[in-house]
């Protein structure tokens, strides 16, 4: 293969955040869908049901974070 | 109709005036290359006392920490039955974490976890979002580019991918200025420029009034690095761990070296503990990622679109930091309530 310029330390930076944000991206569709179903059908609890949500997508977040900042250290470090 | 036009209008001249214009060489507001680095840089080029550092991120909690002082003394001084506007304002958000700390943990134990959690809260947020005021990562010292590549050749790192902005004049303050960014100069043609032995170099090199170098900031937001996130975290976790022996004695370590439940209880034991050094880790990356990206994107922003760039991400940063600070915050009651409540189910077996 010739004619590539540049690292693959690029290439690997890119490949780790492109793949490691699928899964969170998913699980967090996931999560909102089932808090809005849920708010639906019990619009009362809807504090409660709020707060758990946003925890709920915090921990999701969180494994994205990890893949940027494996990115982020492949790229700059 | 008018303010939609004068809108769009600002935006081409800022989409032409930055990097995207710069390869139709239409590049006129010039903005400074990006300069990313994850350590935090000494605000010194020497050491201060003997060989210690004061970093840029130490500033920024210090900035932090004088805002709130100066807010709690404030608002205390004279405390009313009917409060003062500041006083008010205060009492209003403090009053809203603690009946959310009673929610959660219950009315044993709020009283108790409230000032952590409360601090955490407040200091994450305001060091948050202190760190997207004006001046912080535009103000600083330059490091010469002799120094740059000085640093490059110790790390080993290829000379043509390390970029320098360029800048004018050299003084003790410097600020990033446009233009900066419209000539690309990388450490290897510094070091074609400057070579060691001094022959005579080309005319491509700069001028003699311009120097190629990095600006390493005074300020910046503190947690942009991980030890100030490690920090936090590691607070939170042993003052969770505490609270659990305080409350059960040692039956909070009988959750995680458990015996009573045979091979697969000793089994989860194990990985609850594993689980537990896990939460540390996440909350330490959960913040420094939120924040450390987000100040890339914005200097990242500044480059490509360089006068009207940054506006929405400055708002995608105000909420960033404070939904951050939250969930620190909220986090770490959740953890804390988990772990003063003791697994009394398991003796029913």
């Amino acid at each position: 293969m010739d004619g590539i310029t540049g690292d693959i330390k690029d290439l690997a930076a890119g490949i780790a955040i492109a793949i490691g944000a699928i899964g969170p991206g998913l699980g967090i569709g996931i999560l909102a869908s089932k808090a809005m179903e849920a708010l639906g059908r019990n619009p009362e609890a809807a504090p409660q049901i709020q707060q758990n949500m946003i925890l709920a997508i915090a921990f999701t977040e969180a494994i994205a974070i990890y893949a940027l900042v494996v990115a982020i250290i492949i790229k700059f470090v | 109709m008018f303010i939609v036009l004068a809108a769009i209008a600002v935006l081409v001249f800022s989409l032409a005036g930055g990097a995207l214009g710069s390869a139709f060489g239409l590049g006129f507001l010039s903005a400074p290359i990006p300069h990313i680095q994850l350590a935090a840089e000494n605000i010194t080029p020497n050491p201060i006392i003997g060989s210690f550092n004061i970093t840029n991120t130490m500033v920024g909690t210090w900035i932090a920490i004088i805002i709130l002082v100066i807010i709690s003394v404030v608002s205390t001084r004279k405390t009313s039955l009917v409060p003062s506007r500041i006083q008010g304002f205060v009492e209003v958000s403090l009053e809203f974490f603690i009946n959310l700390t009673k929610s959660i943990a219950g009315e044993r134990h709020a009283r108790r976890f409230f000032p952590l959690i409360m601090t955490i809260f407040l200091f994450v947020i305001t060091a948050n979002w202190v760190g997207i005021l004006p001046g912080f990562n535009t103000i600083g010292w330059i490091e010469s580019g002799h120094h740059v590549a000085e640093h490059a050749h110790h790390l080993e790192k290829d000379l043509s991918q390390v970029k320098l902005q360029v800048f004018d004049e050299v003084g003790p303050i410097n600020v990033l200025m446009p233009g900066s960014g419209n000539i690309l100069h990388t450490a290897q043609d510094w070091e074609n420029c400057h070579p060691k032995d001094s022959h005579h170099v080309s005319d491509d090199c700069l001028k003699d009034t311009q120097h190629a170098g990095v600006l390493v900031p005074f300020l910046r937001s503190a947690n942009t690095e991980i030890n100030t996130t490690l920090a936090i975290a590691i607070v939170a976790m042993v003052m969770v761990h505490f609270w659990g022996f305080s409350t059960l004695g040692w039956g909070h370590a009988g959750k995680f070296i458990n015996f009573k439940d045979g091979p697969t209880g000793f089994f989860v034991g194990i990985l609850e503990a594993i689980s537990e050094l896990a939460r540390l880790i996440s909350f330490t990356f959960r913040l420094f990622g939120n924040v450390f990206a987000g100040e890339v994107l914005l200097i990242a922003m500044a480059f490509l679109v360089p006068l009207v760039g940054l506006v929405p991400f400055l708002g995608i940063e105000l909420f960033v930091g404070a939904i951050q600070a939250f969930i620190f915050s909220i986090l770490t009651l959740v953890f804390a309530s988990m772990a003063t409540i003791s697994h009394d189910s398991h003796s029913d077996h």
